[in-house]
């Protein structure tokens, strides 16, 4: 329990000695926020590595009748070392992105409070404190969506915010018609039946939507997708940490939780909408990344991108089949990777050589040959080639949707890769069109302070790509807790 | 002694202010003295307040009937410390000891010179007994008698404010809220004409006997009891006069008007309906369906046009209607968890609320500016003002482990056990309302630059005031434990009494 606690306040501790650094003392908050972004990190390994081990961590509390408890499971582990594993990237890359750059000790304040945030919904053992949390999430990291102050940040950050609190207003009311139908909110409870387990009724129908549109908002299903593509005024070390893995995947943990934990495979299977969920899922892998390739800016393009693989792990856990859970962990543990790489590499492309969209981008790979390499190694991985693990969970995505005798959403995925190729493989080829002309601009310790966390990850995704079965114990675990 | 003194707290409880509000005046230009009066008298209140909630909670003899000058009922008055009583008094001495403790410093600028400093002081006690004595009577002319307490001394309040605008804001309030006195005396006069008692309870059995025989006179009693309060109250469309009122008045009255005087008249209503009227009588009028739909319709329609003002102090005004629906709302959901929800939502929005008006005020008086837009960067210059401000925000949209998250629970779930969704809907919709209406004010405060203005957080008793009520947020949200024991009781009681 000491581990649990340490390591959600970790995070948040950080960010109260960062805001207190005045803001010229740069290498004495680079310092702290290494420190505590590190110790969150180990922590959180540590609460994993008991979790997975079988030992029960807990903590619990009231407030007033309503009870709060923080209990990971295999799930909620997973996600958390995800989050605290690239938080500490991110925040590497932050060092060198944000250097001499303003407001930097705002900046990495909400930074590691979203982290202490982010854990608190991975490890929540109930749905209050997954609740709370859900919604302390969108407020930590709105100053971060609107880092630039400019109008149309201070815009995006208002769609933010309304989005997200009409998402967690769903999500509260279910959580009451939850409540009020079990009595019961606790999901931690190993080997005990999902919360609604003999429920019955076509009102559940009504339940399961509730929890679904308001978790769908993080998770940027269709058609609430639409914070997600502005929120990208934000510094590129939040637009790859935050909307493309930490905040959009508690929503996408939010649905998991909700169909394994709450409803129950079994009953899912039974309702309606549980047929109609994947169809959703697979609309929105389409969509989005068929306006991925209409995109120029090559954030918005990876913004839109992300919409689609989300939908992804969605379609996975909409599977209701043990090997579509298990594609989709496994494409939430390497497709986060990835994405976190192609960000990064955009935000150097766009630091190092001011271009933001493809079309200008001719010829930039020559004076960013390791920058474009990592990623065209992310871009192989999206298109779901070997040597990356994206290819792994594809596969079992598919051989879920097999099992769960809708062949068809198997052709979705057969589809989406051909339309990830045409999304990407252009990008990388313009990059590297011309002939080499500039010199290299891979120099400085801005720059490696950039290219360092991206090329190392771009080396974990290529080696668990490989030996996949190095992240196999814990998919393992979260399938054997669910079926 | 110690006995003498627990059986009679109750009546000290109200009495000890009305009768130090009288002495003030005769001290009224030794200010430090009327000061010192004022703290003392409030922190015996708290002090009282905090015994009387132990002992009824944890003592076996309570709910206690106390009997005026040995009249014994239905020919005397009658005082009932029960739960709602001894909940709404804890409610009292916790937001006005802060309040009292912020206008020590505020009043000079916004109120003026000494002996007005002394009225405001000697409005200030009237309220505090006035709104203490509605939680416990049980007498129906008591009621009027005090509801016509407060009103007047609400007034008075407002229009202690210097400038033209405050005595005008008044003229308007008196009008109305006396049109509202009027009407409540009607209502209590048609109850007394029908039972000819003014005892609630034996006026509450003998209208049961006698309803059926003039169902039409007990539904204008009941009505223009309805409209009568809801003026009071400020429901919607009866607060037309509320948004001038609260945001002409002075901060810490602002924050005593919108935090305290509409929850006493709600708490009156609320007696009135469920221990006179009954859920018999209720269901046949069809008032907890009235109930219902006027209170979505105020959450709506306050939360909209708060979002339309421009100046922080009526914001902050509108958004009490909104909030004013919601208990309302919570009335006419007629189960346990709907009234737990009200009261409980009332004891926050009633800490919330004044510490909204007092942070603004704060701000206000160091900025001299009130629209939203030239607050910007003030977050930083006035750390602790516009601190406690978010926390209140924060806690009024709904955030877990701040206050206003229990009271908008226990409504939803009230909500889900009439079977009402739409309301359900309403009343999230009206959390992100009120998101809409507050979080700009935040991001202008923190997130614009600031301009160059020497703005400085208010002097220490403002502080310590400010913080008081913030820590009383967070309490109230982590630790609500004997409120929502307080709350529970009530409410039970409340549905038990038919």
């Amino acid at each position: 329990m000491i581990y649990l606690i340490s390591a959600l306040s970790a995070g948040l501790a950080g960010g109260l000695v960062v805001a207190v650094i005045p803001e010229n003392r740069a290498r004495l908050r680079n310092f702290c926020v290494l420190f505590f972004s590190v110790s969150a990190m180990i922590l959180s390994w540590k609460v994993a590595s008991l979790v997975f081990a079988g030992i029960k961590i807990h903590a619990a509390g009231k407030i007033g009748d309503i009870s709060w408890s923080l209990a990971p499971d295999p799930l909620g582990a997973v996600f958390g070392l995800i989050a605290s594993t690239l938080w500490l990237f991110a925040a590497v890359y932050s060092i060198g992105y944000m250097s001499g750059k303003k407001k930097q000790r705002t900046y990495f304040s909400f930074f590691l409070i979203s982290l202490s945030i982010t854990l608190g919904v991975a490890f929540s053992g109930n749905m209050v404190a997954l609740y709370l949390f859900y919604e302390l999430l969108t407020f930590v990291t709105y100053p971060l969506v609107i880092h630039e102050r400019s109008p149309e940040a201070v815009k995006a950050g208002s769609k933010y915010i309304i989005y997200n609190l009409s998402g967690a207003g769903a999500i509260l009311i279910a959580i009451i018609i939850t409540y009020s139908l079990s009595g019961n909110l606790d999901f931690s409870g190993v080997g005990t039946p999902p919360i609604l387990a003999g429920c019955m009724g076509s009102g559940l129908n009504w339940l399961l939507l509730l929890y679904v549109a308001g978790f769908g908002v993080k998770a940027a299903i269709m058609p609430l997708h639409r914070w997600l593509p502005e929120a990208m005024v934000a510094p590129t070390p939040v637009s790859a940490l935050l909307h493309a893995v930490a905040v959009v995947y508690s929503g996408v943990y939010g649905v998991i939780r909700v169909i394994y934990s709450i409803f129950g495979h079994d009953l899912v299977k039974q309702l309606q909408l549980g047929s109609i969920l994947p169809w959703v899922a697979a609309f929105t892998i389409l969509t989005g990344v068929i306006i991925a390739t209409r995109q120029d800016v090559l954030k918005r393009r990876l913004a839109y991108h992300t919409i689609s693989q989300l939908s992804y792990i969605l379609l996975g856990a909409f599977t209701l089949q043990p090997w579509g859970l298990t594609g989709a962990v496994l494409h939430m543990i390497s497709y986060s990777m990835l994405k976190v790489i192609l960000f990064f590499c955009a935000g150097i492309i766009s630091e190092q050589t001011g271009e933001t969209r493809v079309s200008n981008m001719g010829g930039v790979g020559w004076s960013l040959p390791k920058t474009l390499t990592a990623f065209a190694i992310a871009s192989m991985g999206m298109i779901g080639m070997l040597p990356l693990s994206t290819f792994w969970s594809k596969y079992y995505l598919m051989r879920g949707s097999a099992d769960g005798g809708i062949w068809p959403l198997a052709l979705v995925f057969v589809i989406s890769g051909i339309i990830n190729a045409l999304c990407f493989i252009p990008t990388v080829v313009t990059a590297f069109k011309e002939r080499k002309t500039a010199p290299s601009r891979e120099t400085g310790s801005k720059s490696a302070f950039m290219l360092v966390p991206t090329l190392i990850l771009a080396f974990i995704a290529v080696f668990i790509g490989l030996w996949p079965g190095s992240v196999w114990p814990g998919i393992q675990a979260v399938i054997n807790r669910f079926f | 002694m110690t006995a003498g003194l627990k059986t009679n707290l109750p009546v000290f409880i109200v009495v000890i202010p009305m009768f130090v509000a009288f002495m003030l005046p005769t001290f009224a230009r030794r200010i430090k003295w009327i000061e010192g009066t004022v703290a003392a008298v409030k922190l015996l209140g708290l002090a009282a307040a905090a015994w009387l909630a132990h002992m009824v909670l944890y003592e076996k003899d309570f709910p206690v009937k106390y009997i005026m000058g040995g009249w014994p009922a239905p020919w005397g008055i009658e005082l009932v410390i029960g739960n709602l009583a001894a909940l709404f008094i804890l409610t009292i001495a916790i937001v006005s000891l802060p309040v009292a403790l912020f206008a020590r410093d505020n009043l000079e600028k916004e109120v003026g010179p000494k002996q007005r400093i002394a009225r405001f002081y000697v409005l200030y006690l009237l309220l505090i007994g006035a709104l203490a004595g509605m939680a416990i009577t049980n007498d129906l002319f008591n009621v009027f008698v005090l509801v016509e307490v407060v009103t007047l001394s609400c007034c008075g309040l407002v229009s202690s404010r210097k400038g033209h605008g405050a005595a005008k804001a008044a003229f308007n309030y008196l009008i109305l809220a006396t049109l509202g006195s009027a009407l409540v005396l009607g209502g209590i006069g048609f109850i007394y004409i029908l039972t000819g008692h003014l005892n609630m309870e034996f006026a509450s059995a003998e209208l049961g006997r006698v309803w059926q025989s003039s169902p039409h006179t007990v539904w204008m009693a009941l009505s223009f009891l309805f409209v009568g309060f809801g003026v009071k109250a400020a429901l919607f469309p009866l607060h037309v006069w509320l948004p001038d009122a609260h945001s002409m008045a002075p901060s810490p009255a602002s924050a005593l008007l919108s935090g305290l005087a509409i929850k006493g008249y709600i708490i009156s209503f609320m007696k009135i309906l469920y221990v006179i009227f009954g859920h018999t009588l209720m269901q046949e009028y069809g008032i907890y369906r009235i109930l219902i739909l006027i209170g979505m319709v105020a959450i709506i329609i306050g939360s909209l046009s708060a979002l339309l003002q421009k100046r922080l102090k009526r914001r902050l005004a509108f958004s009490t209607v909104a909030q004013v629906g919601y208990l309302f709302l919570g009335l006419g959901l007629a189960n346990k968890e709907g009234l737990m929800g009200t009261l409980l939502y009332l004891v926050s929005h009633a800490v919330i609320k004044s510490l909204l008006f007092l942070a603004a005020g704060a701000v206000i008086s160091a900025t001299g500016k009130e629209n939203i837009r030239d607050l910007a960067g003030v977050g930083r210059k006035m750390p602790i003002a516009m601190g406690t401000f978010t926390i209140a925000s924060l806690s009024l949209i709904g955030l877990p482990l701040l206050s206003g998250f229990i009271g908008k629970w226990h409504l939803v779930l009230g909500s889900l056990g009439a079977g009402d969704i739409l309301s359900v809907a309403v009343i999230i919709i009206g959390s992100i309302l009120c998101a809409a209406y507050l979080l700009p004010i935040i991001r202008i405060a923190y997130f614009e630059p600031a301009p160059e203005a020497d703005w400085q957080d208010p002097g220490l008793p403002q502080k310590a005031a400010l913080i008081l009520l913030a820590a009383g947020v967070v309490l109230l949200g982590v630790l609500p434990g004997p409120f929502i024991e307080l709350a529970g009781r009530a409410a039970a009681e409340l549905l038990l009494i038919q």
